[in-house]
């Protein structure tokens, strides 16, 4: 029986970093997967979607380029082929993974991993069942779509990475679910020309954002891009036959060639056996872990989606690295809890930290400060009608940085600055009196800044009323 | 008519009281039986009602402020009715957090007529002839004084540090901007990995960044760590707290304590509770070691008795203090003459004192002058405790819980309920041989129900 002193489960986002860290450490590292390297991320999930949203981008773009004085013939896609670069970009990244932990002398073995004791795990591979030993062991073994038992189950009715499979793209499509994975699909569909029905049974899409930034991309993504949107209601009577799809809705009946359903993920614990370990996941079926990546087993660390947090790549990244530390070394690290959110919607959305729905649920008191993009040099330079705005949530006492949210072109890439802002807890004045380049977009971090000091020089201050 | 408002006495011992906050409003309709303000005295803080209808016209002691017993603390009358000027009472040495006003301002002082509430007010016109402060204890003189630049100063404030240990090499010993600069650069201060937002809140919570935990290893000292520091910030006790820290360290450290430790079998009178229950008469164990306890105290005087170490003075009346817990700490409510009190008249009594103790309600004179106390934890399931004796009584018994433990009866091991009582005593007056006879005098009334029947 091999054994190494850290066994990593799951090689996906919060795996592999995890398994190369480990062995950065002098560790000697063995990296289980069961299915493809760089997990649900690289292979279906945000690698393989930010391609075609990308194309769709730029399709969106060259059909509104007479507006910048461009002249474009006819336009249209090829979308066998647009799936084709993006299974491209899949496999250059996967390569480079791979490329990663060989060249960390991580060893890579195939199969599903099983507990048979807290230290010593079986990998059911094709080659047979091998049984190694671990000193330490990362679970990593992330989350799947859920599919409830209410949907049919039928060719028609798919999930995010079934759909990403798809070869050519259906003319109406109903999205079942508006949180991140349904409201990007919704966007990627309807600028590729797809008629789109969104069905939320909450309140409104997006729930984890502030009314003001939900208010502005339902806007764009109901009046731009004509998706219509359902909220706070059900999907009822769905039946698929042949190739259609059907559901009511508010009084209305949908007909669509697709049902994508993006109805949240489940954690992947079923062929652990981590009874076996000595471990039990909680009632939502997670394997729970501390702030420093500790499960109840002493030798057992939990990270990414598999432990119930907010199933973010970046975060179980974070979370990878600082297990692979406190499995290695005596200084314990704890995780980091400061993140970003990136919503790849049009117009995109990027949140970090607090938000002011979550200082009013907590009775913390905030002050914001908002500035739009129109304001900006550079909004009006790329967009003749620019959407959007950036967002400050800052302590009124301290005015330290505790949240920050961006809606508008970028707004994924803007996002980092307030991130690093507030994960440095700079204050306000810090980010006011930083120079920031003009004519860029993110001079609109120190402009709403200045908005919130009351110091702002391109808004006129609303007049008391 | 202008009527003043003074700060109650609502004890015999107490020479002033600590104004608390004010429950009305300057402007305020005040009807008779109001709760105008809260005091807080060495023992409680206690609601005072107003004996006057009309309207509050001005507040003269300002919350967090005590003063002598009988000083006006504010005005009740007509609306528009002028008000005699008097300058607020300067704040007592007990709060130092409390707003300071004009200083040797002087209080109207008046003879403190004996007697509870209600006191009668003192007339208006008295106050402007008995205005004379109370002499004022000579200030010790003055450390030497710290002295600092203002450039300086600043720099160690916008550091967030405390500059007072720096040594001043300016004239007179005063620190200048290079010492503090010097200080920051010994003591390690640009290596701190400080956060802008955390730098910012200690200046404004007045936290020195030298003395954090985080400070000198290669964590950042964050806004969390600043939090912690001011939740660690040490909080002037409540003064109730602080009377109770200082009796029981003058207590325990002035009277030699020793402990004597009686397990009694309440399985008969656990029994016979619930036949007084079920016919209609509700009894607690407490009630029953309450007579248990006073009819023993008659057969031991020497234990209802006291010593200042020279004399010993016996009681002839037994007055029984009763410990209860509230949130605020200990308050240990007193029923006067026990020993001629029945079951069912302690059982009333101690009712409704426990009820006023937990209302807020018990008056300072209700607290004192207990000559023996029981404290009682049995319903927080304890095996055995001591107890710390009252100051000016010689012991006092602990009661524990009544548990199911196995006991030896007739050779056979049986299970029973057993409550453990442990009476400290002071060893000045009370021996060994008669604490453990005192002990066992209440075991064997509680065990005998034969007692009981006669006296339920």
């Amino acid at each position: 029986m091999e054994t190494f002193g850290v066994v990593v489960i799951g090689a996906g986002p919060g795996g592999y970093p995890a398994a190369i860290r480990a062995a950065q450490l002098g560790a000697s590292v063995a990296l289980v997967e069961k299915e493809s390297l760089g997990g649900t991320c690289l292979n279906w999930g945000c690698i393989p979607t930010k391609a075609l949203i990308h194309a769709a981008g730029v399709f969106a773009q060259m059909r509104s380029a007479a507006s910048l004085g461009l002249k474009v013939g006819k336009t249209s896609f090829d979308y066998a082929a647009m799936v084709e670069r993006k299974d491209q970009v899949v496999r250059t990244l996967r390569n480079g993974v791979k490329q990663l932990l060989a060249g960390n002398g991580v060893k890579v073995m195939e199969g599903t991993a099983s507990f048979e004791s807290r230290n010593r795990i079986v990998v059911n591979s094709k080659a047979g069942k091998i049984l190694i030993g671990a000193g330490k062991t990362i679970i990593a073994t992330g989350t799947t779509s859920s599919m409830p038992d209410f949907l049919p189950r039928h060719g028609r009715v798919v999930d995010s990475r079934a759909f990403l499979e798809l070869k050519s793209v259906p003319a109406r499509v109903i999205v079942l679910g508006g949180g991140i994975i349904g409201c990007e699909f919704a966007c990627l569909l309807a600028r590729l020309g797809v008629q789109v029905a969104v069905v939320e049974i909450l309140e409104d899409i997006l729930a984890v954002l502030d009314a003001d930034v939900r208010r502005e991309l339902r806007r764009h993504m109901e009046k731009t891009l004509g998706i219509r949107i359902y909220t706070g209601q059900g999907l009822e009577n769905i039946a698929a036959e042949g190739n259609t799809v059907r559901g009511t809705v508010a009084g209305d009946t949908l007909e669509a060639d697709l049902l994508l359903a993006a109805l949240g993920r489940k954690p992947v614990t079923k062929e652990l056996q981590i009874e076996k370990a000595g471990l039990r996941v909680n009632a939502q079926g997670c394997i729970e872990a501390d702030e420093y990546g500790r499960t109840q087993v002493a030798t057992i660390y939990a990270v990414g989606d598999v432990t119930g947090g907010p199933q973010l790549a970046h975060v179980a990244t974070s979370q990878g690295l600082v297990a692979a530390e406190n499995a290695c070394t005596r200084h314990l690290r704890r995780n980091e809890t400061c993140f970003p959110y990136c919503i790849f919607t049009s117009p995109e959305v990027g949140a970090a930290g607090l938000t002011e729905q979550e200082a009013g649920q907590k009775g913390l008191e905030i002050k914001t400060g908002r500035f739009n993009f129109a304001a900006l040099g550079k909004g009006q330079a790329i967009d003749d009608h620019p959407a959007g705005f950036v967002k400050w949530i800052a302590d009124p006492e301290t005015g330290q940085l505790l949240g920050a949210q961006a809606v508008g072109a970028h707004a994924t890439e803007l996002i980092a600055e307030a991130t690093t802002a507030i994960r440095a807890e700079l204050t306000v004045t810090d980010v006011a009196r930083t120079i920031h380049a003009h004519p860029t977009l993110a001079e609109a971090w120190m402009e709403s800044a200045h908005v919130l000091l009351g110091e702002a020089i391109h808004a006129v201050a609303r007049r008391a009323r | 008519m202008v009527r003043p408002i003074t700060m109650p006495k609502l004890g015999q011992s107490e020479e002033e009281g600590t104004l608390v906050q004010w429950r009305k409003k300057v402007g305020d309709a005040i009807a008779r039986g109001d709760i105008l303000f809260e005091i807080e005295t060495d023992k409680a803080v206690l609601e005072v009602e107003s004996f006057f209808e009309g309207t509050l016209l001005k507040i003269v002691v300002q919350p967090g402020t005590t003063v002598p017993i009988n000083t006006t603390v504010g005005f009740v009358g007509d609306p528009g009715e002028a008000v005699p000027e008097i300058p607020a009472p300067a704040p007592g040495p007990q709060r130092p957090a409390a707003p300071s006003p004009p200083p040797k301002a002087p209080q109207p002082q008046a003879p403190a007529p004996a007697g509870k509430l209600p006191e009668p007010p003192i007339p208006a016109g008295d106050l402007r002839t008995a205005a004379t402060p109370p002499p004022r204890p000579a200030v010790a003189a003055a450390p030497e004084v710290f002295r600092i630049s203002p450039r300086a100063a600043r720099l160690a404030r916008e550091s967030a540090i405390h500059p007072e240990s720096i040594a001043g090499t300016g004239p007179l010993g005063r620190v200048i901007e290079k010492d503090v600069k010097n200080y920051l650069e010994a003591r390690g201060y640009s290596r701190l990995r400080l956060t802008p937002a955390a730098r910012r809140l200690a200046v404004q919570e007045n936290i020195d960044v030298l003395t954090l935990e985080a400070a000198g290893t290669p964590e950042r000292i964050t806004v969390e760590t600043i939090r912690r520091a001011i939740a660690e910030k040490p909080r002037p006790m409540s003064r109730m707290r602080q009377v109770i820290a200082s009796r029981l360290t003058a207590s325990l450290t002035t009277t030699p304590h020793f402990f004597v430790t009686v397990a009694v079998d309440v399985t008969e009178l656990s029994q016979f509770r619930s036949e007084l229950k079920a016919r209609g008469m509700s009894f607690s164990v407490t009630d029953f070691i309450l007579k248990a306890v006073a009819l023993s105290l008659a057969e031991f005087p020497d234990v209802n008795s006291t010593t200042d170490g020279s004399n010993i003075q016996w009681h002839s009346r037994v007055h029984l203090g009763l410990a209860v817990n509230l949130e605020q700490g200990l308050v240990v409510p007193v029923i006067r003459n026990a020993q001629e009190l029945s079951l069912a008249e302690l059982h009333d009594c101690a009712e409704e004192l426990v009820a006023r103790a937990r209302a807020g309600k018990l008056t300072p004179d209700e607290m004192s002058g207990s000559t023996f106390t029981i404290s009682n934890m049995g319903m927080l399931h304890v095996e055995n405790f001591t107890a710390i004796i009252n100051p000016g009584e010689s012991a006092i018994l602990a009661v524990s819980s009544a548990l199911k433990q196995p006991a030896a009866r007739n050779d056979q091991v049986v299970i029973r309920d057993i409550m453990k009582m442990t009476l400290s005593s002071d060893h000045r007056i009370i021996d060994g041989a008669m604490a453990a006879n005192f002990a066992n005098a209440v075991k064997n009334k509680l065990e005998e129900i034969s007692l009981w029947k006669r006296l339920a």
